[in-house]
Parts: structure tokens; sequence; C-alpha cells
């Protein structure tokens, strides 16, 4: 019969190729939002370990973490801000989402070697799982805290929590491009493991998460520290620095430095730079890691 | 690709129109090559290379990479090499081949779990693939839980689990544990259920890597009938596998790789011939070596054809000779002399001891020599095989000599008949028309003009 149809094998070339690339990822992607949820589930079952008690113990970092640099930083060295553990957690939740993020996705590649080498399914979903089963964490732990943020820093807090909530967004959009890149180098340069930990503890630092941004400014503007104005510049390239700002604008309102001290006002709306410059930190960090993922990911097969 | 016409031929009952119409109109998926387009074959492989480095020191990460950096010594190795193939769609193919050959590499690069360093592979309809099961539980987790975790790393959605949840319970028979963190379950009941959600998947390409050979019997069967149910089905299928019983029960075509190249592609029968051969060939074992005799030394052992002259090589059921020449070192009464007959890969096939037949060796004075001679007939097919020479005391309880490798010798491949042993059968219709087909040069299982090709190339 005529239907015999002659059989083509040509590889499609040039355009039609990266044409046909581009549709085939993105598909590939929408029906790996199955697998996303599915690995978020199970790292928050497993997390939780199916009860409500699990969840009330992972509040227990936070909590205790609030506690000690409350007690150092009004006792023992104090930082003048009202409200000091307000401030803290409602920078602190933040930090903690992005440390946990990309501390989970660094080993998610290597240390499922197993499922890599034996089945073919997006390996972005690997760490990106972790990035959201962390969201899904913040969400909980912001809603529980909540309460005492909303005592302690009015009802502003609900009033601006779109704020909040495009902080978080923001910054879920970068942790997804760090987490990418963490788990894609990972794969080649296992000790990456070992300096996280040290490279984490100085981010943290770099980051003002213990103390408000005002006073780093405050204090640098001393002529006897002038030799140490490159901090300031660090603090302002550091990317966390913006969401961390963006995110207590709405969570517990701008600090400021006057002559008579740290002055704080009720959350209200940031200003675009902030904005813009966590947006831009977000969209670069996804652009760089996701590259890097892919280009790694073709070959995680054979060097897991 | 001769024997994918009958596919192509059954095909082509479907409606014209439909297929034109399907070409001319693809859809999303089909561009994307995750659904089945008809009309192009379902893999089409294309000069495959899979080049591995292998770090003479594990290259342990960014401090190493800094300083040495230029001194890192690894080398290349190719576990695929310029392996090119089309399966058409309802094909059942089995690719075996040595461990190490390059079948499992070859099954990645399908899977798209690796990518090929060169040539590409496409692939066209949903593709699954059975490399290992369970591979994804996590022992937290319930069998429940397990069930749409591995299912959804499958690629299956929610729904879809959804419908098959019955089924694939059913089918693992776990109903009584699925509310259970699988860190309990048995590793059986572990690989069952792996099996169960996995076959589940229902694609139209279904590469399955040797997890046939797990579970119970009962199990082996199920699977089994599945997997041919499957096949039944018209649905393509790649078996990888060294049960040589599973490949001829499933497939009909073979990919013999060897050392990354493709030796052999074409039927069945053929191909799991050749590979059998080969597997014998390639592991005989350890070169010769004569031990040190405490009474008596084996001096020399060698395997002559009928009529007295050394051979190396012979034909299916030649009559031959080892004869042994024996060197007294104490004073002996009698000995004992035991022959065994090894296939290539170290299997026990035929043993016999002089002193079983009633014959002892002996008496011999220091110094003095004894020739040996065991005539039989080897009953044997194509392949390699080696013979040990053993002298003992008339008890069996001392070892004076042995002699391990003492000889070498290869059957030749012969037309008629394949297996391992002779059994000289001869066909005949005793009732009912026959026809002369020609003989078995032309039509046994390998056809004579392509063994001396083959032999031709080495």
């Amino acid at each position: 019969m005529s239907g015999e149809l002659p059989v083509d094998i040509q590889v499609p070339s040039g355009p039609r190729r990266a044409v046909r690339g581009v549709t085939g990822k993105l598909l590939q992607l929408w029906r790996a939002r199955e697998l996303l949820a599915q690995l978020v589930r199970k790292e928050l079952k497993v997390r939780y370990k199916n009860s409500a008690l699990g969840f009330l113990w992972s509040m227990l970092t936070p909590v205790l973490m609030t506690g000690v640099f409350s007690l150092v930083f009004t006792l023992i060295a104090p930082i003048e801000v009202p409200n000091y553990p307000a401030f803290f957690i409602s920078g602190y939740l933040l930090w903690q989402f992005f440390q946990n993020s990309c501390q989970g996705a660094i080993h998610s590649i290597v240390g499922n070697g197993d499922l890599v080498k034996k089945v073919y399914f997006p390996r972005e979903a690997l760490p990106l799982s972790h990035v959201f089963a962390q969201l899904v964490h913040l969400l909980l732990a912001l809603a529980v805290l909540s309460p005492y943020l909303i005592y302690t820093r009015g009802i502003g807090v609900l009033l601006y929590l779109p704020i909040t909530l495009a902080a978080i967004a923001l910054l879920t959009v970068f942790a997804s491009g760090m987490a990418m890149w963490f788990a894609g180098v990972n794969v080649v340069f296992r000790d990456l493991q070992e300096l996280f930990v040290v490279i984490f503890q100085v981010w943290f630092y770099a980051t003002p998460v213990l103390y408000p941004l005002a006073l780093v400014s405050d204090v640098l503007g001393d002529d006897r520290f002038a030799r140490f104005a490159w901090l300031e510049t660090l603090l302002a390239i550091n990317p966390t620095t913006w969401f961390v700002e963006l995110f207590r604008t709405g969570l517990y309102g701008p600090v400021t430095a006057t002559s008579d001290g740290l002055v704080d006002g009720p959350p209200g709306w940031p200003d675009l730079a902030t904005v813009g410059g966590a947006a831009g930190w977000a969209v670069l960090a996804l652009v760089i890691g996701y590259v890097v993922f892919l280009r790694r990911a073709r070959t995680f097969a054979k060097e897991v | 690709m001769a024997q994918a016409s009958h596919d192509v031929g059954g095909r082509s009952e479907e409606p014209g129109e439909r297929r034109v119409e399907r070409n001319d109109r693809r859809t999303l998926g089909q561009i994307a090559g995750i659904e089945l387009d008809p009309s192009k074959p379902a893999i089409v492989a294309e000069s495959l290379t899979e080049t591995f480095r292998l770090f003479h020191e594990q290259p342990g990460g960014l401090k190493e990479r800094l300083y040495r950096f230029r001194r890192a010594s690894f080398t290349d190795f190719n576990a695929l090499e310029d392996v090119s193939f089309a399966i058409e769609h309802g094909e059942s193919v089995a690719v075996i081949g040595h461990n190490g050959s390059g079948k499992s590499t070859l099954l990645k690069l399908l899977a798209r779990i690796l990518p090929p360093d060169e040539g590409t592979v496409t692939t066209n309809g949903r593709l699954a693939t059975l490399l290992e099961l369970g591979a994804g539980f996590h022992g937290d987790l319930t069998g429940r839980e397990n069930i749409y975790l591995n299912g959804a790393i499958l690629g299956l959605s929610r729904g879809d689990i959804d419908d098959r949840f019955d089924e694939i319970v059913d089918f693992a028979g776990i109903r009584h544990l699925l509310d259970t963190a699988v860190r309990t379950y048995s590793s059986g009941l572990y690989v069952r259920l792996g099996f169960a959600i996995a076959v589940t998947v229902d694609p139209d390409i279904l590469l399955v890597d040797e997890v046939l050979a797990v579970g119970d019997a009962e199990f082996q069967q199920r699977s089994l009938e599945r997997m041919q149910t499957f096949r039944d089905s018209g649905k393509t299928f790649v078996l990888v596998s060294h049960d040589m019983d599973a490949v001829r029960q499933m497939c009909d075509r073979t990919i013999v790789l060897d050392r990354g190249r493709v030796a052999f592609d074409g039927p069945v029968s053929e191909g799991v011939e050749l590979y059998r051969q080969r597997v014998a060939s390639g592991a005989v074992v350890a070169a010769p070596r004569r031990s040190d005799a405490r009474k008596v030394r084996i001096e020399d052992a060698a395997l002559l054809a009928a009529d007295g002259a050394p051979v190396t090589e012979v034909l299916p059921s030649s009559a031959l000779t080892l004869r042994v020449r024996l060197h007294a070192l104490d004073p002996i009464d009698a000995c004992n002399v035991a022959v065994t007959v090894l296939r290539g890969d170290g299997t026990h096939l035929y043993e016999v001891h002089t002193i079983w037949q009633g014959l002892g060796v002996g008496p011999l004075d220091p110094g003095q020599e004894a020739t040996v001679d065991v005539r039989f007939v080897a009953h044997l097919l194509a392949g390699r095989y080696s013979m040990a020479v053993s002298v003992t005391d008339t008890s069996g309880r001392e070892t004076w000599a042995v002699m391990a490798d003492a000889v070498r010798f290869a059957v030749q491949p012969a037309p008629g008949s394949a297996g391992l042993v002779d059994l000289s059968a001869t066909a005949s219709v005793s009732e009912g028309p026959a026809r002369r087909l020609g003989d078995s040069s032309s039509s046994g299982p390998i056809p004579l003009p392509r063994l001396a090709r083959r032999r031709a190339r080495g």
C-alpha cells in the first residue's frame, strides 16, 4: 500500500533543533511539577515525621536562636533596637529559609546518586524540592510567630503582608538559583559541602540579620573607622542584604540612625531601590544557577 | 533491518488517512519526542560513543584541583564506540554481551540518563526504564506514599496513580502493609513494589536491565508474563540480560556488544549462540603452570588427533587422545592418573580416573618414565575447553602431581546444531510430507559463509 511512509531519521538541525530543545525542556519541566510536588511532600513528611510535634521540633531552632541572640545583644553587647527579639526573628526566619534550602540542595544530587544513575527525570527537581519544602516551612513558621510580631509591631504587619510575601517570593527565586548552583557544583567539587558551613557562617554575619543596616553606616561614618569603609560596600553588594531589608520593612519596619541613636518606624512600604535590587539579584541568580546546573546535569549520571 | 519488516507490514493495515494526517500535523508532544509518532522508528541510535574518564586518583575536589592543576592523571576508555542501530515499533530486542561490554551504558544513553559524547539518540514515544527497582523509595515513608513518590519519579501524574493504585497494590501483594514504612519491608517485597509501580507506567518503549532476576519464582513468572503481555501488545521492548533463556523467550532480535562495539545484530538464536561462544572463549582460565611433584612429575601432556598428530582445534565429536608422560621421582608401587575436562568458563564437564577403570600406573623406579593414553570422543560443540591432569595414590588421598591447564583445545563451530553437547541428532519426518531445503551448511544456526567471514576477520 502506498501509505508506506519513508523512515525519516534525520536529526533536525539549526533553529528547528533549538526550538525543539526548548519546547522539550519546557514540556519536561511542566511535566515535572508532579514530581516536584511529591518530592516536597516527601521532604516535609520525613522532616515532620507525620506528626504535629514534628513541626514544633523544627521551630525549636529559630526560637532558641532568638532567645540566645536576644540575651547577648540586649544585655551583654546591646544593640539599641526596640523589640530586639522581633527585630531578630524578622530577619532570621528569612535567613534560615535561605540557608536550609541551600544546605539541603547541596547534597541533593550526590545523596540521590542511585536515583540519578538509574532513572531519567529532570534533575532540577531535586534541589528545587528542598527550596520549596523550606518555603512551606517558612510560611508555617511565619504563621506561628505572626501573633507575636503583630503584638509587638502593630497591625501594620498584616497590612503590609504583600511586601512580606513579595520578599519571600523574590528570595525563593534567588534561593532556587543558588540551590541549583550549589547542587551542580558539588557533584564535581565534593569539598564544597565542607566549605559550605564556613561560607554560610561568614555570609550570616555579613548580612544585616543580627544588626540593622543603618547601624553599620552610622558606625562607619565615624572617622576612626574610615579604613573599614569597604564593609559598607560589601554589605551593599551582598544579595541577601536586599532580601532581608525588604522582608524586614514589611514585618518589623524601617530602622534609621539619628543623633539620638537608632529609631524604628512601623511596618511600611519599601523604597523601589530595595525591591529592584532584590529582584535583580533574584533573576541573576536564577539564570546563572539554572544554566550552570543544566550544563553540569548532562553528566551527573557519570560523576555521582 | 529485515526483521523489522513484518512490523511495518502489520501496521499498514491501519487506515492510511489517519497516518498521513498524523504525519502532517504533529502534536507538541510528538515534536518534543515524548509522544508516539508512528511514522518514525521507535529508537534510532547513530554512531554513539561514550567515553569514561578514569582518574587514577579520585579527583577529591576544589582543593586538589587547585594545587595539582595540570597533573590530574587519567585514562579515557570508550564504553561504547560507534554504535548504530534502529529499532522499529513493536520490536523486542535483547542487548547481550560480557560484563563491561557497554550494555548498561547503552541503556542509559537510550534512557537519556547519560548524554552521548558523540552521536545521537532519537526516541519516539513515551519511554520508561526499569534499571533498578525501587530506586527513590524513601524508607521512612509508607508504602502508599512511596507509590506516589516513585510514580512521580517515573513520570506518572497523581491522577494516573490514583487510577492504577489498586492494580499496583494487588500486583505487589502489599495491601496489608500499605501504611507501614517501607524500611520494614523485606527486600523481596521492596523489589516487588518497585516492579509493580514501574510496569504501570505503560510506556510505548520499555527498557529493562537485568531486573527480571529478582523475587521468588512465582513473582518472576508473573513479571515475565507481564513483560510478555507488554511485548505482545505491540510495544517496543529492549532487554539487557545475561539470562539467555529469558532472552530467547522474550526477544526476537539481539544486539551483541563486545568491548563497546556491535559485534552482531540479528535474529535471537544466532546472537545467543555467538554470545555463548564468546563467553566460553573469553574466560579461559589461567596460563599453564606446573606444580612441583613430590613423588612423580608430569613431564608433558599432549592432545592428539586420531592420526597421532597434536591438535588444538577439532571438529565436534572427534576422536582424541590425551597423552600424559610421567617421570617417577621416588619408587612408586602404583598411581592413579585423573583427567578433568573443563569448559572455558571453568564449568566441570567430565572427569575420569584410571583407577575407576581398574588401571594403576606402576610400579615405577626413580627416574623411570611412563606414558598414559586417555582416549575419548569429544562430544562437544563450538567453544574453548581445557583439560587438567593430576596424579594421586591409588586411594586418592595423596596428590603427587597436578597440571592444572595441561592442554587447551577449541571445538570449531559446525553447522547443523547449536548448544553445548553434541547429541548427534538427526531429524526425519515419519508421517506427512517433507522437503529438503538445503544441507546443514546453508540452513544451520550460523550459515557457513558467514562463519568463514567472521573467522577471516579474526
